[in-house]
């Protein structure tokens, strides 16, 4: 297989794990206004990346990295799926994380089964483990030779991917705007991946309790076009 | 400084007391109030300390055991002052079958260059009840040090049966944060986390859901079922005071309205024991046949048709 075409196809926009039908609390800023033009939409993406994905999904991601790139340890995997479950407080997160879990899971199944793939899936079907996406990505990408700084910088790349595109039908911004976000963050990107693995233990799952918060009040927007 | 404050507290007939308890300087741990004023117990915990010093340690250690029901509140703000290496708070709560645990204590109050680190875990049996507070201002904002301190690091984590249900970790630095803008305090100067934890999670979150369906203006607060049978609300505002006595509303809900479900399930399951007794006794009367006796002793083999 080749590890860039893998990389392009599971990280795709459209790769079919239903990951546009979630905003992760970014709906709650847009409809009370907190993000309402481009430079609110810039500074909540930019944030978002150095303060919340970089301590938590990428953290993860990297954790379940490691767990897969040594001796495989299936009973490591579930404790970090466990630790992660109980960061993820709002419910709507902690739901997205699992069902695009699943999906993802169930998706490079399909392709050719991988042992320790069926093994998390089967953990969370049974409902011993609470289910990531960023560990279920982060096994399949390993397990498919991508290289680290690829995978994890396609990985930042998406979340930001998430953001514009969510921000250019919602608030709305520009295509062009949109892009041009996009395009400004892969120092910043590459910045996070390459000092990913410095970063300390003790921040691992570090809370932006505003975040947190919009990411709760999402479940009582009136009219709500995400999931999460 | 390093200080240490442990409570055991127990139940005696329809009374939960203070067992054994210690507590050294600058603390001291007495009663609120009258001690057997009601059946619950409630304590205080005093400070003779102007705040928390840099070098300070305090362990709490809180024991809740079987059908305990249990209130500790603090005296006042919890001052930090300017430090240099930091200061830590260690707490460690156990809650044991059928007991509760309400601890909402008044908010923490970082000045310029305070560096403080708290940690608590809590134990869990699968029906005991914890009802918990945690309020952090941004500091003395009349004296115009608000976000002046260096790093404030409070972890906590609940464990119910052993196995981690939730962890909140949340590092303040304000010099590397951008703490006053979106995803952290947006514009707000204090920051409040509540938690229920429990056998009665689930509907407390449906009364949340009919109670706290408005918005304020004063407060921005959202909640969540934020792990099993746990219920968490977040909440952001200008004044410590106000978040105070908003969390302790909300602790007083969730304290009589498991009160409400003890005892409801206590008289089900009377009942039921009641129900059981009954039967039994019914069956014992009804006349039976004479139980059939068998003699003990070797069968004999049945010669095979």
């Amino acid at each position: 297989m080749n590890p860039l075409l893998t990389l392009l196809q599971i990280n795709d926009s459209v790769f079919p794990i239903g990951s546009f039908t979630h905003s992760y609390g970014l709906e709650t800023y847009i409809h009370k206004r907190i993000v309402h033009d481009v430079e609110s939409t810039r500074s909540y993406a930019e944030t978002m990346l150095k303060h919340n994905v970089y301590y938590n999904d990428a953290a993860f991601f990297l954790r379940a990295w490691e767990i897969c790139s040594g001796k495989f340890s299936m009973r490591k995997l579930i404790e970090l799926d466990t630790l992660v479950s109980s960061l993820k407080s709002p419910y709507e997160i902690r739901e997205a994380s699992r069902k695009l879990a699943i999906r993802f899971l169930k998706v490079v199944e399909s392709f050719k089964s991988i042992r320790r793939g069926k093994a998390y899936l089967e953990a969370i079907q049974t409902g011993e483990a609470g289910g990531h996406y960023a560990i279920a990505f982060a096994m399949y990408a390993q397990y498919q030779q991508i290289s680290f700084e690829d995978a994890l910088s396609a990985f930042y790349y998406n979340t930001l991917n998430g953001i514009v595109t969510n921000c250019a039908k919602l608030v709305p911004i520009s295509q062009t705007e949109g892009q041009k976000i996009l395009f400004s963050m892969q120092d910043l990107i590459k910045d996070l991946v390459s000092t990913q693995k410095d970063m300390e233990e003790s921040m691992l799952g570090n809370c932006c309790i505003a975040q947190d918060l919009r990411c709760m009040q999402h479940e009582k927007l009136y009219t709500r076009i995400y999931i999460s | 400084m390093e200080s240490t404050i442990k409570i055991n507290a127990e139940r005696e007939g329809n009374y939960s007391v203070l067992k054994e308890s210690f507590h050294n300087a600058p603390y001291k741990l007495t009663h609120y109030g009258s001690p057997r004023a009601q059946k619950h117990l409630e304590m205080i915990i005093m400070s003779a300390s102007p705040g928390i010093m840099d070098g300070d340690i305090l362990t709490i250690d809180v024991n809740v055991k079987e059908d305990v029901h249990f209130k500790l509140f603090t005296q006042s703000f919890n001052k930090l002052h300017p430090m240099k290496n930091g200061a830590y708070q260690n707490t460690h709560m156990k809650l044991s079958p059928r007991s509760m645990l309400h601890y909402v204590p008044h908010p923490v109050t970082p000045f310029k260059d305070a560096i403080f680190y708290a940690n608590s875990r809590i134990d869990m049996a699968t029906d005991a009840t914890l009802i918990w507070g945690d309020i952090i201002a941004a500091g003395r904002i009349y004296m115009d040090e608000a976000f002046q301190f260096e790093k404030l690091h409070s972890r906590t984590e609940i464990f119910r049966e052993g196995k981690l249900i939730l962890t909140d970790n949340q590092c303040l630095m304000p010099k590397v944060q951008p703490i006053q803008k979106l995803l952290f305090f947006e514009s707000y100067t204090h920051q409040a986390t509540f938690m229920y934890s429990g056998p009665w999670a689930k509907a407390m979150k449906a009364e949340f859901d009919e109670i706290l369906s408005g918005e304020y203006e004063d407060i921005a607060f959202g909640f969540t079922y934020a792990a099993e049978n746990t219920l968490l609300l977040r909440a952001l505002g200008n004044d410590g005071e106000l978040l105070y006595n908003f969390l302790s509303m909300l602790g007083q809900m969730c304290w009589e309205f498991t009160l409400h479900e003890q005892a409801k399930l206590k008289e089900l399951l009377a009942h039921t024991s009641e129900v059981d007794k009954a039967e039994r006794q019914v069956l014992a009367d009804s006349p039976t046949e004479a139980p059939v006796k068998v003699k003990k002793g070797r069968i004999k083999k049945q010669p095979a048709a």
